[in-house]
């Protein structure tokens, strides 16, 4: 039988995901004015925040569960945003600026046919194939390089970083075949939908939605798992696990792969909805900032790193509209603050709340 | 006024400049003839023509710009003759529209009348003939040497075989050993085409030994003729190619050593700046990813430094040359006591959670640059170089420029002042012993917190010292600090956390391999490449260069 806690979890799942139908409900058969009706552009909005979520929830599974703070997750999702882009390019075909059946910036560049790994991305499979294995691919060597030779903690996080910064300054390069600095956009459609239509939005965002709930749904069959409770014992002391006869580099390249192809369907998601992407996806600061996603929602809970990324891009998006100079400042602060006074989380300020007033009650009554 | 120009008639170019600006000075050269170079012009417009001959052979020891300037007047008509009672002025007609007389120089007020009674002289076929060739060579007789070089290199180049004999005589006369060295290349370039084919054997070994990077494209020429003459395997064939290839030798040396050189001086800045990364993530275990902003702090307060000095003694003035001097100590100072703060209030917070001080200084390096954007704009501001940090020492023809020598003798005073502060005081013990056990130290008395604040502040003070250094061959802007930070962390962990040789040894590592990787791939993949090597080098050591031996688990 299931446990309160299970059932208690399981009603969250249901309550999130009834919400998140709600709003390309709202969207499709809502009103069209008033409290109640959803735009399209909102629509993609908040697609477009989903997906960082799920990014956010990649990076919990790594940093909030298995203790690895990784800096080149936005590396990953970009990965995976490129290997969508490609193919949402050779979609575009003869319709661009200069009706080739080259993408744009390759007629600027002056190619004469396609590269030979640009042309399997004209089949939709393949593309969403490469979006699962081009980022996990990359993760796995490079995991295996660093986890070998006994690469953690903070030492991990500045390799991560410079790996992210060196490829992003490859992808800069406009010799690198996808597309400089200008990077993809122009995009027309997918799978034969126009992405203007209102139908196609609602259609990414319950995918999205539905990515959002399945990475729940991993993440918690993970945790579940005996592979997860080695996962939470590396966290907690990896010598003891190491000691204990488990070949922590396995468990921690299993779990840093799958992060990265997580991280990568996101970003897959977030191109058709945002309608673009280039190299400044992948900088450095992108992964600071999902790491911020996941300190401000709360590290290692299951819905933590969703509100966090949520709550901050839609902070980070009023405060740019109503403060410009001083958004910086005030998200800066944020951190700060976050990080000194909740290193929980929001989703810890509860359970700090609870046990402060638990220990002044104690107090009280042992005073009296 | 007079006084305060004629002070700069020593340098013959300003002289010049003068001259033609104003045409209102007396013309003093101070080449030792009795005779200015304006006075024997002036006989020589006036002179018969069998004095005209030796007129010219004087004239022709003379280097005077002038001669240039009235040579083309009188050549052009611009040069007047003047009956005055009993005396017979010689006029110039300045392109300023004045009237001047030819022997001094000096403005002469004339009448309506006495303009309309000038008479036009006129230079004879054979005097401007001669004439001519004074003016080219004129610069071989400047007074400044750089002037002379390159007059000599202009006059090699062009290859005409009227200068052979002018560069010959020059040889015999010069003393400055440096232009000795261009009028022999000059010489023995202009030689190729015009010798007979002996010299032209002699220039070619001369220019093998000199090791020519300008006659390049002349010994190819030459080889070119000679194999198309039939003469390929020819005794001048064979020297002309050995002189090629000496060269081409030479030019790929000089350019290693450029790299070298500028290896050097990339990593002495890599290394100002991950000393301080050292110390505070090494020494303290605060990965301070503001430590960037502490760079830009640096660059700001140095920009500061330098308005201050422009607004109180102005940009020409001798004070103004110092400001970089001052700037050095002012800037640590200023970076040191707001890295203090920092750590009084938020780091200290952190000690015990190293992947959180990440997060929170990122917070804080947001908040930084965007201050600086509301401060000084988010455009770069200009800092420039004091005049004595201008120019270059050259050795063996390889230059130097002077801020890059003076980058690496700071670097090197860090390095030297960093580990005596470390090994030889009192702070720099309880560092240490803080360093290695916190807790232990504590019981011990060892003021823990203050140390801290302490490390926290030199730390962030020499990451201000590398971005005063940045601001002399760099943009000073609000994310100067950016660019080096992944790359300050990089030094930092090959070199061994917490181990300053260590650090020094990896930033001059990879500023060397950074600057001899860019000629054949170029400033974007070096840099990729790099990153690659360093993730290969850490399988091979994990640890860096150094690791610290320890029996606790977790180090």
């Amino acid at each position: 039988m299931l446990s309160t806690e299970n059932k208690k979890e399981i009603g969250i799942f249901c309550i999130v995901a009834g919400l998140l139908m709600l709003i390309p409900s709202l969207n499709a058969w809502g009103p069209d004015t008033g409290a109640a009706s959803v735009s399209s552009f909102q629509v993609s909005l908040w697609g477009k925040y989903l997906t960082y979520a799920i990014l956010a929830m990649s990076l919990n599974l790594l940093w909030g569960y298995t203790g690895l703070l990784c800096l080149c997750q936005s590396l990953f999702f970009a990965l995976g945003g490129y290997a969508m882009g490609m193919y949402l390019m050779l979609q575009i075909g003869t319709r661009g600026a200069y009706k080739s059946e080259l993408p744009d910036f390759m007629v600027f560049l002056g190619y004469q046919e396609l590269p030979m790994h640009w042309k399997p991305f004209y089949s939709f499979f393949f593309a969403s194939g490469a979006v699962l294995w081009v980022p996990g691919l990359v993760a796995l060597i490079f995991g295996f390089l660093a986890f070998r030779s006994r690469i953690k903690g903070v030492y991990f996080s500045i390799l991560t970083q410079a790996l992210t910064y060196a490829v992003c300054l490859l992808f800069f390069r406009n010799d690198f075949t996808f597309g400089g600095n200008n990077g993809f956009t122009d995009f027309k459609d997918i799978l034969g939908f126009t992405l203007n239509d209102a139908s196609t939005t609602r259609w990414l965002f319950v995918a999205s939605a539905i990515l959002l709930l399945l990475t729940y749904l991993i993440t918690s069959g993970i945790l579940a798992s005996k592979f997860g409770k080695v996962q939470q014992a590396i966290r907690d002391s990896e010598n003891r696990v190491l000691f204990s006869g488990y070949s922590t580099t396995s468990y921690k390249l299993v779990i840093f792969t799958v992060s990265a192809m997580i991280a990568g369907a996101a970003g897959a998601l977030y191109v058709p909805q945002v309608g673009g992407i280039n190299p400044s996806a992948m900088e450095a600061a992108k992964s600071l900032e999902v790491v911020v996603w996941v300190a401000v929602g709360g590290r290692g809970t299951k819905w933590g790193p969703v509100i966090g990324a949520i709550l901050v891009n839609l902070l980070k998006s009023y405060t740019t509209q109503a403060f410009p100079d001083y958004w910086l400042i005030i998200m800066g602060s944020l951190f700060v603050v976050v990080v000194l006074f909740m290193p929980d989380g929001i989703v810890g300020v509860y359970k700090q709340l609870k046990s402060r007033i638990a220990q002044k009650r104690s107090l009280e009554t042992s005073a009296a | 006024m007079n006084t305060l120009f004629s002070s700069f008639f020593s340098r013959s170019f300003c002289y010049c400049l003068t001259y033609l600006l104003c045409g209102l000075f007396c013309s003093v050269t101070l080449h030792g003839q009795e005779r200015t170079a304006r006075e024997v012009l002036a006989d020589l417009v006036l002179s018969s023509d069998d004095e005209q001959e030796a007129l010219i052979e004087e004239l022709s020891n003379y280097g005077d710009p002038v001669i240039a300037t009235l040579y083309e007047a009188w050549r052009t008509g611009g040069v007047y003759t003047l009956k005055k009672g009993e005396e017979l002025l010689l006029l110039h007609f300045t392109d300023q529209q004045e009237w001047t007389s030819l022997a001094t120089g000096e403005v002469i007020a004339l009448t309506e009348e006495e303009a309309s009674n000038v008479e036009k002289e006129r230079a004879s076929r054979a005097v401007r003939k001669a004439l001519k060739g004074i003016i080219d060579t004129l610069g071989l007789k400047a007074d400044d040497p750089l002037e002379r070089i390159d007059s000599a290199i202009k006059m090699g180049q062009s290859q005409k075989p009227e200068f052979v004999e002018p560069l010959k005589a020059r040889l015999e006369v010069e003393a400055d050993a440096k232009v000795k060295g261009a009028i022999r290349e000059a010489l023995a370039i202009s030689l190729l085409k015009n010798g007979e084919p002996s010299e032209v054997l002699g220039a070619v070994n001369e220019l093998t030994e000199i090791k020519s990077i300008p006659a390049r494209g002349f010994l190819d020429k030459i080889l070119e003729a000679e194999v198309t003459a039939g003469e390929g395997e020819g005794e001048l064939a064979r020297a002309t190619r050995k002189a090629l290839v000496t060269i081409e030798e030479h030019i790929k040396r000089l350019e290693f050593f450029g790299s070298f050189f500028r290896g050097f001086s990339t990593g002495s800045v890599l290394l100002i700046v991950s000393f301080g990364l050292a110390i505070t993530f090494g020494l303290m275990g605060i990965i301070n990813m503001a430590h960037g902003e502490f760079v830009a702090i640096g660059g700001y307060v140095t920009f500061l430094v330098q308005t201050f000095f422009i607004n109180t003694w102005g940009l020409s003035s001798e004070a103004f040359g110092w400001y970089f001097v001052i700037s050095l100590p002012v800037s640590f100072l200023v970076a040191a006591f707001i890295g203090l703060l920092m750590e009084k209030s938020i780091i200290r917070f952190l000690y015990r959670r190293p992947l959180e001080s990440l997060l929170c200084t990122w917070g804080i390096s947001m908040v930084m640059q965007q201050g600086f954007r509301l401060i000084f704009g988010a455009a770069n501001v200009q800092v420039n170089n004091p005049t004595w940090l201008m120019g270059n020492l050259s050795y063996a023809g390889f230059n130097m420029s002077y801020t890059r020598l003076l980058i690496m003798g700071i670097a090197l005073v860090v390095v030297v002042l960093t580990w005596l502060l470390l090994r030889k005081t009192s702070l720099g013990l309880h560092i240490r012993a803080v360093m290695q056990n916190r807790g232990m130290a504590s019981s011990l008395g060892i003021p823990v917190a203050r140390v801290n604040s302490m490390t926290f502040a030199l730390g962030c003070g020499l990451a201000a010292i590398g971005g005063c250094i940045l601001s002399q061959i760099g943009n000073v802007g609000p994310s100067m600090g950016q660019q080096y930070i992944v790359d300050s962390f990089m030094v930092v962990v090959i070199g061994s956390v917490g181990n300053l040789l260590g650090a020094g040894l990896s930033a001059m590592g990879i500023g060397l391999v950074d600057q001899l990787l860019q000629p054949s791939l170029g400033p974007v993949m070096g840099k990729i490449t790099v990153f690659f090597v360093i993730i290969l080098f850490l399988q091979w050591r994990p640890g860096g260069l150094f690791p610290t031996r320890s029996r606790s688990l977790d180090d």
